[in-house]
């Protein structure tokens, strides 16, 4: 297959290669890193313009089979040379439509910062980065196996333009090779393959390789990873992701032991891994680990002030072809990921999981915005798939806008920040405390309207006419109580005076307090009348009656004696007497007075009672 | 203009505080209410006092359970 391949390209390269001539490639140097399950190839481009016209992108090609594997793609000048280099500036990258090339290749034009004259060079990075490119083989292995991977490639770059000089490293996690493909000018360096240097290949030159090797690194790959990050303006930003991880590797046959897992786990199971380390932000917190069956307590966390690390165990060891279902969820601070410029808030969060090499075959990343949101825009670096959802969740009346970002085929490359803008009054924050004020409020009017509302089915029984009489005696006595407490409180205003005149024996502000206390009582007899002719009118109040008129003749009692003992207390004193004279002249008085207190106090407390 | 970092209207670490104090406050509140629905009878009763005792227990109850859940981890 690799060999048609190649004599379809020749052959292309024959018919098309002058189209392209102005570009020479004078070195190019390809390291291919093969230690985790996601290949990346970096390309260093030497391009020198001999043409005559100036050239403004640098095409970049690979073959379809390639193509389909490819995840990301980069291109960065490395414009200094060596230790001084200058910040690297990544070029805009896009793919276009190749006219005059073979059909099975895909082509993207670089477009360089400025356009190359005659005889000038620019040197470039490309970064490529596959997944699921790495195959098993052999595809099914025992538990005790090591697991053997087939990478495939070119040993020339593949290139519309006539190199000048090339070289290619495979670098390998290990340094046990199955089997390599020897060209000239093959060499190995402990786990590095060295193919090259190669020089003068037209354009289009293709020499298939294929490196057998052994790699027992994890070959975690998320069919479905639904990352949902929602922000409350009330300080936190919520991420839960739901993973559907598989083990992509070679699959395992024959069965599974437990105890030689346990045991050696080493050399009884190799190609399993055990934990997962996901890096999450800095000061995450209320970090948790659960599947469907509930919380799985084989997990550590620990972080400083750069990061948050999580490592996450699953229920068992992920053999090959097996597959788990788990959900991580974290808290973050708002002030680190939600800003505001220019009237709109944005939330500046990464895109990718945040688990470690992991491959990602569909990743929704839902951004749940605030209800009450609105002018939604969204900026990513690289293409995705946007949709809008509602979702109602805590306290919600019309829903929160959410933003559903879909991708497929992301790698670790894609852990990049995407910001999401929206518009959003503090207002509207308040509507959730509303809510449940509301909520409380309509508590107390059902209780009033309850107390308010009469619930008897017969107006008419005779018990419902006494209950309702009854409440009117309750309604009254309570009103009179109250006019006696007013009245008892006078009193207690009246002695305070008294207090104050043996204190300062000023006797006018003695009278005057006396004067107003007299009005104020006279005010409050007057109230107290019609509510006693109409308890002793009443039928139901019988066996009320006399106690409150008992409490009433009491309170006047105590009324006359206080003024008896005002009025002789402020005659001593206009006679100047001694304070033991005017002490053994309202002693008895006082006597009286006091015990008149406590009979009316007693009679209140009993009609209290009723 | 540089973007500026949003941050939430109340410190976080105020929130069990406020929880308790508004609750503890709000319950009270409701106490005196529900004191007074039993014990006043229904003649003399005033439907002013019964609101505005309903509406500022409501206010405390109701900003007093936000921050109870903002504080156990329900961000709403």
């Amino acid at each position: 297959m690799g060999l048609r391949f190649d004599l379809l390209l020749f052959t292309a390269a024959l018919l098309f290669s002058p189209a392209l001539s102005d570009l020479v490639l004078s070195k190019v140097d390809r390291r291919v890193d093969l230690t985790t399950q996601v290949v990346r190839i970096t390309s260093t481009l030497k391009a020198e313009n001999t043409g005559g016209n100036s050239v403004s992108e640098v095409l970049v090609v690979f073959p379809d089979r390639q193509a389909k594997t490819l995840a990301y793609l980069s291109a960065v000048s490395n414009a200094g040379k060596g230790k001084a280099k200058v910040s690297s500036v990544t070029l805009p990258v896009k793919e276009v439509e190749l006219k005059g090339m073979p059909p099975s290749l895909v082509g993207y034009s670089v477009s360089l910062p400025e356009p190359l004259g005659k005889g000038e060079s620019f040197t470039l990075d490309v970064l490529a980065v596959y997944a699921h490119s790495l195959k098993p083989f052999p595809e099914k292995i025992t538990q005790a196996d090591i697991q053997l991977l087939v990478f495939e490639d070119s040993a020339y770059y593949l290139s519309p333009y006539e190199v000048k000089a090339q070289s290619l490293t495979v670098k390998l996690p290990q340094a046990r090779i199955e089997s390599y493909t020897k060209l000239e000018n093959t060499k190995i360096h402990g786990s590095d393959i060295k193919y090259g240097p190669y020089e003068n290949l037209p354009p289009f030159s293709y020499s298939p390789i294929v490196v057998h090797f052994e790699s027992n690194r994890p070959f975690a790959v998320a069919r479905q990873v639904v990352r949902e990050i929602e922000i409350s303006h009330w300080g936190n930003v919520q991420v839960t992701e739901h993973y559907n991880i598989v083990n992509g590797g070679s699959e395992i046959v024959g069965e599974f032991s437990r105890l030689d897992f346990q045991a050696r786990p080493h050399i009884r199971g190799p190609s399993a891994f055990k934990n997962l380390v996901a890096k999450l932000p800095p000061r995450a917190h209320s970090v948790y680990y659960r599947d469907e069956i509930g919380n799985i307590s084989t997990s550590h966390l620990w972080g400083d002030s750069k990061k948050t690390e999580l490592e996450i165990e699953p229920r068992y060891p992920m053999f090959g072809g097996w597959r788990t279902a788990f959900t991580i969820g974290y808290g973050l601070p708002l002030r680190d990921f939600l800003f505001e410029s220019e009237g709109k808030r944005f939330i500046n969060i990464s895109f990718g999981s945040p688990i470690n090499e992991i491959v990602v075959d569909t990743l929704i990343v839902k951004v749940v915005l605030p209800e009450g949101s609105r002018d939604i825009s969204v900026s990513a670096p690289f293409p995705v798939k946007e949709s809008r959802e509602t979702k109602f969740s805590h306290l919600d009346l019309v829903g929160r806008p959410v933003v559903v970002l879909e991708k497929s085929n992301v790698v670790p490359e894609h852990n990049q920040y995407f910001q999401v803008y929206y518009t959003f009054s503090s207002i509207s924050m308040l509507m959730e405390p509303l809510m449940l004020i509301s909520g409380f409020f309509f508590l107390f009017i059902t209780c009033i309207v309850y107390m308010h509302a009469d619930m008897s089915i017969s107006k008419s029984s005779p018990s419902y006419l006494a209950k309702l009489q009854w409440e009117e005696v309750q309604a009254v006595i309570q009103q009179i109580d109250n006019i006696i407490s007013r009245c008892l409180a006078v009193h207690d205003k009246l002695e305070a005076s008294l207090r104050d005149l043996s204190r300062t024996g000023d006797v006018q502000a003695c009278k005057a307090a006396r004067k107003l206390g007299d009005s104020a009582l006279k005010e409050l007899t007057k109230e107290l009348k019609p509510l006693l002719s109409f308890l002793q009118s009443s039928s139901q109040a019988g066996h009320v009656v006399s106690k409150v008129d008992e409490l009433v003749t009491k309170e006047r009692e105590l009324q006359e004696k206080l003024m008896v003992k005002l009025s002789t207390v402020v005659d001593c004193y206009e006679k100047k007497l001694s304070g033991r004279e005017i002490e053994n002249r309202i002693n008895a008085q006082q006597q009286k007075i006091t015990a008149l207190r406590q009979e009316v106090d007693d009679l209140l407390e009993f009609i209290d009672e009723l | 203009m540089a973007p500026k970092p949003i941050t939430s209207p109340v410190p976080d670490a105020w929130y069990p505080t406020l929880a308790v104090l508004m609750l503890a406050i709000g319950l009270v509140i409701t106490a005196s209410f529900f004191i007074y629905e039993a014990t006043s009878s229904r003649k003399n009763r005033s439907l002013a006092k019964e609101l505005s005792t309903g509406a500022v227990a409501s206010v405390f109850l109701g900003f007093g359970s936000l921050f109870l859940l903002l504080s156990s981890g329900v961000y709403v």
